[in-house]
């Protein structure tokens, strides 16, 4: 019981002390992630070209290219990074709490999340219409893991619920959400203003799924 | 004289790129291309026009005019619940938008564009179809079946995004535009269950 396989033990170790080449290859990594990110923020998807990401991170494009295998790749994997943290910012919110005060909680920390970086979010959602991502791209964006968690908390919220049925609620008030959201992009609402819609939204949609 | 010269040229440019976006698609399409089909100069099109997101805007709000004239016209005969009402109105637009999804598809991508000029219509914007459905929220609340406090604003916002970001849904595989609608009429029946006085 409880025993750390050995193999596991010694697998961690060697994560912990990379390689110097390996070490230099993630710092490369890591400066051209640096600088696509702003790049897609601040031009979108479509117009931030590997030249101008390779210029801005002070390489060759030949290096990115060593990297990234395209521009869809880079994308994909600061779009699924962003996804992840979004992912533990909102279990972290949930912890402790159950059903409707959960989504309400996982939902707020969302939005707090997602408010720092309304161009990157921009960037991502339009990217998601564009016939220009590669398709394989799109579909690892395409998972929504933020809605299991929803799902989850929206089955203790609605018992009676089928696991189908919890399914379709989570995607509907993520769908709410980002609805309320795109409209904060656009400008002119405060924060309370978005937090009391996204609450209301929430909500209603609950609200609407209590059987009978 | 000089304003109606300006308004031929608009005219052509706009059918010129209507007709381009449809051929071979709105990302590959270029301004010198859609100017070389109108026969009038880059330049040119670049005084009616700030860029080809403005072009694409023009040409969907020349389209969605016919568009919400037929709806303006069956709006006052619908009949049924607020919620079958309002399933009616959105099963009229996925109908229509399926016949240029593809344009569709890249006017939403087009409308998450910060860089847009910011007093372009954006995509779910329309000031006409928000109207329409908050008049049909303001009749179902005479009517008893939408809670008289419901924030209609918030509603229209609801009701309009989700519509929108179905067609994610188009975006990443072929789908009929009946599939959407059955999605949206269930999206619609949470909602406005929701929204039922208590």
């Amino acid at each position: 019981m409880n025993q750390i396989p050995i193999g596991g033990l010694s697998a961690v170790a060697e994560a912990e002390k990379p390689t110097r080449r390996a070490q230099a290859k993630r710092r490369t990594r890591e400066k051209i992630v640096g600088a696509a990110k702003s790049l897609f923020a601040e031009r979108g998807y479509e117009s931030a070209t590997i030249r101008d990401i390779a210029k801005a991170a002070g390489m060759s494009t030949g290096a990115v290219f060593a990297s990234f295998t395209d521009k869809s790749d880079l994308f994909t994997e600061i779009a699924e990074a962003e996804q992840a943290e979004l992912y533990q910012t909102m279990q972290l919110a949930a912890a402790g709490l159950s059903g409707h005060a959960a989504i309400t909680a996982m939902l707020d920390a969302a939005r707090e999340r997602h408010a720092g970086e309304l161009a990157l979010v921009r960037a991502v959602m339009s990217a998601l219409w564009t016939p220009g991502l590669a398709e394989r791209a799109r579909r690892r964006l395409e998972r929504r893991p933020v809605t299991t968690l929803i799902a989850a908390a929206a089955r203790e919220a609605l018992p009676t619920a089928e696991a189908v049925q919890a399914a379709f609620v989570a995607e509907l008030i993520w769908d709410g959400y980002l609805a309320t959201l795109r409209r904060a992009a656009l400008g002119g609402l405060t924060a309370d203003a978005v937090k009391a819609r996204i609450d209301a939204g929430a909500r209603t949609i609950l609200a609407g799924s209590q059987p009978g | 004289m000089r304003e109606a010269r300006k308004q031929a040229t608009r005219r052509r440019v706009l059918g010129a790129a209507r007709e381009l976006f449809e051929e071979v698609g709105y990302e590959s399409a270029t301004i010198r291309e859609i100017a070389g089909r109108a026969g009038v100069s880059v330049g040119s099109v670049f005084t009616g026009f700030c860029s080809k997101a403005h072009i694409l805007s023009e040409v969907m709000q020349e389209r969605l005019g016919d568009l919400y004239g037929d709806l303006e016209r069956v709006a006052p005969h619908l009949r049924g619940s607020t919620a079958d009402r309002c399933r009616s109105m959105f099963a009229v637009h996925y109908a229509f938008e399926f016949r240029r999804l593809h344009l569709f598809l890249a006017y939403v991508a087009a409308g998450f564009d910060w860089r847009a000029d910011p007093d372009l219509p954006a995509m779910g914007a329309n000031p006409r179809l928000r109207g329409m459905i908050r008049d049909c929220l303001a009749e179902g609340v005479r009517r008893g079946d939408v809670r008289a406090d419901a924030d209609l604003e918030l509603v229209v916002d609801l009701l309009v995004g989700v519509y929108a970001w179905n067609y994610r849904r188009a975006a990443a595989q072929p789908v009929r535009p009946e599939q959407l609608t059955d999605l949206f009429d269930r999206q619609v029946g949470v909602i406005f269950a929701g929204l039922a006085p208590g």
